[in-house]
């Protein structure tokens, strides 16, 4: 008998119910895909990856196995299978609550997401040809400062999924994705340098190229950059004024601020020696951490979107989260296990980065909700205050409470006008006060790719954040080196 | 298992050159790993992989191609090889190529493997129940942490003759344990397993968990700070990753126009790269080229002394190897700091006022090349007035930059300890350090 994946995921979950196992899901996991860097429009290298496997989890006597091979075999896969439960039956006894998983109505589906522009019309020659334009362009797109570095990386990947569980979910999925990524270096001597890395990243085909546009974009921030080594003025410190925060800076912070501390796993604990836990508590449903503006969305169904699906690694089908709502903690990001504790249904937030890792509660693509105004409406009654557009180094303590931005460019704000840049200004608030001191958002949503990094093993999700424009009243800024 | 690993090497070799490649090498590895994962003072999930993965590096007219992935998926593979090789003509020549490197002589090390940690990857129960007992021993409210063990071979093999192979155990572990309003947290990575060893991560977590119970807002400043291991760990992770000369390539290093022999740290400070060190795991007698290792000194007494190359980027700029390949870029393996002579309670005492930072996470940097960073402590922080330990801190910023605190470190104590965890992923051999000035931060609402 010839037993092609399907068969051996459905095998694998009735082998561990044969071993006694009281839940059994089986995931077969591949992801291939190829990049081409360069250095200064140099070629390093070009590369390219296949990997599949075969990941099982098993609840047995209330503790949860996992095991994962790439030998896709039914003896590689007994092996696996057999270890699950083993492992998970040796720790029973150290158990104090049984893992029990939510009833849910699961997907019984097959889906492929459709590429405008397919990875044949792009190919490596082209790919080649592309960097080193930009580079080209890059290098003679300042005259005073030098561009020491500029690494651009282009990738494209597929990732293909075969879920089943022995409670009835089946479902398949074929994802291909595009990233385009550049680290660059202006350096002036006697001013130091800036640096700026960004990377882009979404589901679909070569069409994103042209959105994302670096050909035309990337010179005109290195024009930015050179004038922020030439021209930036220290912020205004000491005394609060109006920051308004570019939907770059925006979208980081509801990840890190709204997005992880309302991830259930990390309230409830478990990932307590990692990414820490939470200032969100099981109790904290219903109460106010920020203005009415305050609305972030995790959504995994946004077509085109980095991190897009639509059933989790469960079996459960996605949608969109409202996690703060007009600045009420409004609802968690939960998976099967988390949902059983809260006694709620699961929101479809479990994610696995490959056949390697388990399913763990993930965001997608987190936003805050953006309203009716231009962004010019935002300036109009500042005073004083600062526009921060973009940043460089960031990072928020372990119940996401005290987080931390530091500008890259970033521009003065005099009698509702923009006046020059300024360095190196620094956002460092609570939680609460960020929140709390938002009296304006603009219409201007915008979305930037990260990878998500959490669980033991590390996994790396790719996920979408954004958002618009946003104004926080009576900040006191920091500077870095200060 | 070598044999199974090293007759894929074989293959792919021979399929690279019978596809018309210049060069190829074949880096394989078979790794068998369980990890117990704890939170709330219960196991979490029981984890296990079996895996098989190849690398594949091949040439053509100095172009670099790569490919790899699952054993399972060699024939896969070995058609991207074929993709690759009508690829190959298209894109221009690598920057970084180099010929492969011809067979060095390999010194095996000894006491890579330890049969105890073997067992282990079957049955974790064992390790898990010492260090519920050792997290117990305090009154702390509840711990979390993991432990891993791992038995791991590898292969390389190129089509120069070079033809290695080498198996090895280890183990990592940590645990974080909670206790009113205070927390502490400790890790471990050896070769070997030690029950007493594992038993002291959980024991160090729980003390400085207990030791923060009670905590104090502080004012942002310049202080002097006692870092612990841990928190030397991360640090030192960034600053040897910078070492790399790939990261000068990149654009991503401290180290970018600073030449060997400049002095960029105090005296008192010596960090070595150093895969020769066979309590860490990293350890290793060749590199993914098949270079022999050795220990090389980032910085001696305060100097620069070398970039970690491989023969690529050592071709590039004008250096040797250092046995450190990656088969594109070097990285480091074990970071080992050469400690100095003050016991724990003389670096406080040393200290006068200031901090015992325990742990941080979150390193993130605002210009690598001018090595312009902050982290934000988590777990214990703990107060040091008039030369000794007098309370608890509430979680602070380190917001300086790498130059000025390697410049200000004035004092090493003379125990190491194994530092390897989920923020610290090149096993590092330090003691306690001890840097003045040090810039730190807060919010401001």
């Amino acid at each position: 008998m010839t037993w092609d994946t399907e068969d051996l995921v459905l095998y694998a979950v009735e082998k561990g119910l044969e071993l006694g196992a009281s839940y059994v899901e089986a995931r077969y996991h591949a992801r291939r895909g190829s990049s081409l860097s360069t250095r200064n429009g140099a070629i390093i290298g070009l590369g390219s990856s296949f990997e599949e496997g075969v990941a099982v989890r098993v609840v047995y006597d209330g503790a949860l196995g996992f095991s994962s091979t790439d030998i896709i075999t039914r003896e590689g896969l007994d092996n696996i299978i057999s270890q699950a439960v083993s492992q998970a039956r040796a720790h029973a006894e150290l158990m104090k609550e049984k893992i029990e998983f939510s009833d849910e109505r699961l997907g019984r589906a097959s889906y492929k997401v459709v590429q405008k522009k397919s990875f044949d019309e792009f190919g490596h020659e082209e790919k080649a040809r592309y960097l080193q334009d930009l580079w080209k362009t890059v290098s003679s797109s300042i005259k005073e400062a030098r561009v020491a570095a500029l690494v651009s990386v282009i990738g494209e990947s597929v990732e293909e999924k075969i879920l089943a569980t022995s409670d009835g979910a089946f479902v398949k999925s074929y994802t291909p994705r595009v990233s385009f990524m550049y680290n660059v270096v202006v350096t002036l001597p006697s001013k130091g340098s800036v640096q700026k890395w960004l990377p882009y990243s979404a589901v679909g085909g070569y069409e994103w190229l042209d959105v994302w546009d670096p050909l035309g974009k990337l010179p005109e921030a290195l024009k930015i950059y050179e004038r922020i080594l030439l021209e930036a003025k220290k912020p205004p410190l000491g005394e609060p004024v109006d920051v308004i925060l570019g939907s770059e800076v925006v979208g980081l912070a509801v990840h890190e601020s709204c997005g992880h501390p309302s991830e259930a796993d990390r309230i409830l604990g478990r990932e307590a020696a990692q990414a820490g836990k939470s200032f969100i508590k099981p109790e904290s449903l219903g109460q106010r951490i920020g203005s009415r503006y305050a609305t972030v969305i995790d959504d995994p169904t946004i077509p085109g979107s980095n991190g897009f699906y639509l059933y989790d690694d469960e079996g459960v089908p996605a949608r969109p989260r409202y996690l703060y709502k007009e600045g009420v903690i409004n609802e968690f990001l939960h998976n099967r296990w988390t949902a059983h504790v809260f006694g709620v249904n699961s929101n479809a937030a479990a994610r696995a980065m490959n056949f390697e890792s388990e399913p763990i509660v993930r965001m997608s693509n987190t936003y805050m909700e953006p309203g009716d105004m231009e962004f010019e409406e935002l300036l109009e009654d500042v005073k004083k205050g600062v526009y921060i557009k973009s940043y460089m180094e960031w990072n928020i303590d372990d119940e996401r409470w005290s987080q931390r931005y530091g500008g890259l460019e970033a521009y003065l704000v005099e009698d509702g006008e923009l006046k020059g840049l300024v360095r190196n200004p620094v956002l460092e608030v609570t939680t609460r006060k960020f929140y709390s001191s938002i009296d304006a958002v603009d219409k201007n949503l915008e979305f930037y790719a990260g990878t998500c990094g959490k669980g033991e093993p590390a996994q790396g999700v790719p996920v979408w954040f954004g958002g618009p424009n946003v104004r926080l009243r009576n900040i006191v800024l920091r500077v870095i080196g200060q | 298992m070598i044999d199974e690993l090293r007759s894929v090497g074989e293959r792919v070799i021979e399929k690279a050159l019978g596809m018309g490649f210049d060069e190829a090498a074949a880096l394989l590895h078979y790794r068998e790993a369980s990890m117990a994962k704890y939170a709330n003072s219960e196991p979490s999930v029981i984890q296990g992989w079996r895996e098989r993965s190849v690398n594949i590096y091949v040439a053509k007219d100095r172009r670099i191609l790569f490919t790899g992935g699952s054993v399972q998926s060699l024939e896969d593979i070995i058609g991207m090889l074929e993709q690759l090789r009508k690829v190959a003509p298209k894109v221009s020549e690598s920057m970084l190529y180099a010929p492969l490197p011809e067979p060095g002589e390999v010194k095996p090390l000894q006491g890579l493997v330890d049969s105890k940690v073997v067992d282990l990857v079957y049955d974790l129960s064992p390790a898990s129940e010492a260090l519920f007992e050792a997290a117990n021993r305090e009154r702390i409210d509840s711990f979390a942490g993991m432990f891993e063990a791992a038995h791991e071979y590898r292969v390389v093999m190129t089509s120069t003759g070079v033809d290695l192979a080498e198996e090895g155990t280890s183990i990592e572990t940590y645990i974080r344990a909670f206790a009113g309003e205070g927390s502490g947290q400790w890790s471990l990575g050896s070769r070997s397993y030690n029950r007493e060893n594992v038993e002291r991560v959980a024991e160090t977590a729980a003390h400085y968990a207990v030791l923060s119970r009670h905590q104090e807002d502080v004012e942002p400043g310049e202080y002097n700070i006692v870092l612990s291991p841990m928190v030397v760990g991360d640090l030192f992770n960034y600053i040897v990753r910078m070492a790399s000369a790939a990261s000068v390539l990149m654009g991503t290093s401290m180290f970018a126009g600073k030449k060997p022999g400049e002095k960029i740290a105090s005296d008192a400070v010596t960090i070595y790269d150093d895969a020769r060190e066979t309590g860490l795991p990293g350890s290793r007698s060749f590199d993914d080229e098949g270079v022999p290792t050795r220990r090389n000194p980032v910085i001696e007494r305060g100097v620069f002394k070398t970039l970690l190359h491989n023969t690529k980027t050592a071709a590039k700029m004008g250096a040797e190897s250092t046995g450190n390949a990656g088969l594109l870029m070097p990285r480091a393996w074990n970071i080992v700091v050469e400690p100095g002579s003050y016991s724990f309670d003389e670096l406080v005492e040393e200290a006068g006022n200031g901090f015992l930072v325990t742990n941080n996470w979150y390193t993130r940097l605002q210009n690598y090349v001018e090595g312009v960073f902050s982290t934000i402590t988590r777990d214990a922080v703990l107060i040091i007035r008039d030369g000794e330990i007098a309370g608890a801190a509430r979680k602070f910023r380190i917001a300086d930059s790498f130059p000025r605190l390697l410049k200000n470190i004035a004092a090493l104590g003379s125990e190491v300890h194994d530092i390897y965890w989920w923020e610290v992923r090149v096993p590092t051999r330090t003691p306690y350090i001890l840097a003045r000035g040090v810039k730190t931060s807060k919010h401001t609402g």
